[in-house]
């Protein structure tokens, strides 16, 4: 196999083969190809067996098996997935049974709507063993805002326990006896908390996370509270700051996808002019609204909390009330 | 061999990259392929000799970058001296050599000791490089390759179907642009389907923002073929669903890794029948470009022409329609404009504007360009 005939996507990496002396295969060992860093990996495949390549189509199945799935394989995979309840029977209904893994989901609204709120208590759902049908994963907490209360999140870590125990009653004994190892404590331990205090580590940790989460693969959710914040100041060149912005979206989606986690981006609304009137929108901007995959907004109808999907690829867009309680996101309570 | 160059090589052009770990450009090779022959099925010029029998025949349009020690074989002028005075110029391939200052390369020559077999092996080569320019072709037969080849597919909508006068046409590069939730992913969901339903080919979708719902195409394909419980339904379901491959991208060069993938496997596809690949998705290329574009650099640009060059060259010679969906961002007083800028507007050859109705969730599309049909018409549609 002669380096030019290669599916090598840059002419640049073609030539550093050629030359390097890799002028076939079998001039190439593969610890020699490993140092040419900027060859990819399907060149090191390629090179390291031949014999994949004897006929043209194990060309074709081959190359396809890197990095493409065919749609029927990622329907079974989503169908057997685990969501993420949100402790909210109406609202996990509207989202299809929870917030989705391997997905980046922005939650948007008013001061005091219970954003921080719905985060944290999702930072605690995702803890729920996986025998009462949670994921038994991890949380990463990321605040640049200043508002994570550890109390709040105590509290609603006891309302969880509280209410996994009523559930191991009420469906017998065996769980009863695991469910011991599981206790508010514990759920503070599974959070790790980030404090960000400007966009600088907010890129700079989110450039960390890859390693982290690496060494941390139980780690299931990673909330954002909130991603505007420190986005909002010190901006002079607006385009930079789109740039950053998507550049960082990318890099979320890549976590997303590559650690099967689900991503929460808790978001700030701004106003903004649209034909003249003010209306209420999320911060960032236009560009950054494509940035996440499904988004959820909050809002006040009367005096009832409410949750819209403005967009998913999905679900339907629908609405749902809920409240917010002492023991967290619980059903609304002209409903129940 | 000439790995002593590279920092010699730093300055021209694409080069500049050579040594760095940033976004590579690769402008001039993209460039040169353009000018080298890539449909040898019509009146196929002379090929280059392949240098091992066994070797699988090299991929069309990638001959720019035959190594000249493969020549030397056909042509004894090429020797293994002038080998290594083209490597000493870090000239590799027929590609270094036409990006190479050719005056400065005599010049060089006429210094060697056997200036005179140098100067006939440049003028060789040159030679063989004219021999290699694309065939001309006729209306005719233009006309011809158009009614054989050039089908558009249709999009399972009927309204847009017959907005565009039968849906995407292959061989074009179609652009999507759309405020976020108008529907944009929703199109190309349906036309996934669609495609992989109705014409039986295969469908690349390069998903860069965790957007492919398979859910979604599994609705759509039962939604016309009755219901999905019966068993030899499933069956077909399934054969439908395992024709639409989805590859997440999330950076340009990954972007390029994938369509250079997808055009080696196109080069070398004729047992593949009846699963052609007939449409490739972008959704979003906005999200991909727009990291790269601006801060004073013009590397973003030439990578984003780069790529425009790849997709229309992908689409005309693979017979392969291509969809990419475009954000909108804020413009000139609030008014909301597809981003990407100006240079990109020329790239595509249908730009479409999609906007949603929230209150009646009705898609309205319309056209920005398009290159036979009127501009300024809409048409509105529901994607239930």
């Amino acid at each position: 196999m002669d380096p030019w005939k290669l599916p090598i996507s840059s002419a640049i990496q073609r030539k550093r083969l050629l030359s390097q002396s890799y002028t076939s295969h079998a001039s190439a060992s593969p610890s020699d190809l490993a140092c040419a860093d900027r060859a990819s990996d399907v060149i090191y495949l390629l090179l390291i067996e031949p014999q994949v390549i004897t006929s043209k189509f194990s060309v074709f199945s081959f190359l396809f098996v890197i990095g493409a799935q065919n749609a029927w394989d990622i329907l079974l995979e989503e169908e057997s997935m685990t969501r993420i309840t949100t402790s909210c029977a109406e609202l996990d209904k509207i989202l299809g049974g929870g917030i989705s893994c391997k997905e980046v989901t922005e939650i948007g609204g008013v001061p005091g709507i219970g954003k921080t709120q719905l985060g944290i208590q999702l930072a605690v759902n995702v803890q729920i063993p996986c025998y009462y049908g949670g994921l038994g994963g991890k949380a990463i907490y990321i605040d640049t805002e200043g508002s994570f209360m550890v109390e709040r999140v105590l509290q609603i870590a006891e309302a969880c326990t509280e209410d996994m125990a009523e559930y191991g009653r009420f469906l017998g004994k065996s769980i009863q006896a695991r469910q011991v190892e599981m206790g508010p404590k514990d759920f503070l331990e599974n959070i790790y908390y980030f404090r960000v205090c400007s966009y600088t580590e907010q890129i700079g940790l989110e450039n960390y996370l890859d390693k982290f989460i690496s060494e941390h693969r139980d780690v299931k959710i990673i909330v954002i509270d909130s991603v505007a914040f420190q986005f909002r100041q010190d901006f002079d060149d607006l385009a930079q700051r789109t740039r950053v912005l998507s550049a960082m979206a990318l890099k979320l989606m890549k976590l997303a996808k590559k650690f099967s986690l689900a991503v929460v981006l808790l978001n700030q609304v701004t106003t903004k002019v649209i034909e003249g009137s003010f209306q209420l929108a999320l911060a960032l901007g236009d560009s950054w609204s494509h940035s996440c995959t499904n988004r959820l907004i909050l809002y006040w109808n009367g005096d009832e909390r409410y949750a819209y999907i403005d967009k998913s690829p999905s679900l339907r867009s629908a609405s749902a009330p809920y409240s917010v309680t002492s023991r967290g996101i619980r059903n609304s309570s002209s409903n129940s | 061999m000439g790995s002593s160059n590279k920092a010699q090589i730093a300055g021209t052009g694409s080069e500049a990259l050579f040594v760095s770990h940033k976004p590579s450009v690769f402008l001039s090779p993209a460039f040169i392929c353009r000018i080298l022959p890539t449909r040898p099925d019509r009146r196929a010029p002379n090929s280059f000799p392949v240098s091992t029998a066994t070797a699988p025949a090299p991929i069309e349009g990638e001959k720019a970058m035959t190594a000249l020690k493969s020549l030397e074989q056909e042509f004894p002028l090429l020797d293994i001296n002038f080998q290594s005075f083209c490597a000493s110029h870090s000239i590799l391939t027929i590609a270094d050599f036409l990006t190479h200052d050719l005056h400065s390369l005599a010049a060089a020559a006429e210094s060697q000791p056997a200036s005179l077999r140098l100067k006939e092996g440049i003028s060789q080569v040159l030679s063989i490089v004219d021999t290699l320019h694309q065939p001309w072709l006729d209306g005719l037969e233009l006309l011809q390759d158009a009614m054989d080849n050039k089908r558009v597919l249709s999009t399972g909508i009927a309204a847009v179907d017959s907005f565009l006068h039968g849906g995407l046409r292959v061989g074009q590069l179609t652009e999507l642009a759309g405020p976020s939730s108008s529907g944009k992913t929703q199109l190309c969901l349906r036309l996934a389907s669609s495609v992989a339903k109705m014409d039986r080919g295969s469908v690349v979708y390069v998903d860069t923002g965790n957007s492919f719902s398979s859910r979604r195409i599994h609705h759509f394909l039962c939604e016309n073929g009755g219901p999905p419980s019966k068993q030899d339904d499933t069956g077909i379901v399934q054969r439908v669903m395992s024709r639409i491959l989805r590859h997440s991208v999330f950076d340009i060069n990954l972007l390029f890794n994938v369509l250079h993938q997808l055009e080696f496997i196109l080069g070398s596809q004729e047992c593949m029948e009846g699963c052609k690949v007939q449409l490739l998705i972008v959704d979003s290329v906005s999200s991909l470009i727009t990291p790269i574009l601006g801060g004073g650099s013009s590397q973003g640009y030439s990578l984003m022409a780069s790529l425009g060059v790849l997709l229309k060259k992908l689409a005309h010679e693979h017979d392969i329609a291509i969809l990419v969906t475009n954000h909108m961002v804020g413009g000139e007083r609030g008014n909301p404009k597809p981003a990407l800028g100006e240079s990109w507007k020329s790239i595509p050859h249908v730009r479409l504007l999609l906007s949603c109705d929230y209150e009646t969730n009705t898609c309205n599309i319309s056209t920005l360009k398009h290159p036979s049909l009127a501009a300024g018409r809409s048409a509105s549609f529901v994607i239930d």
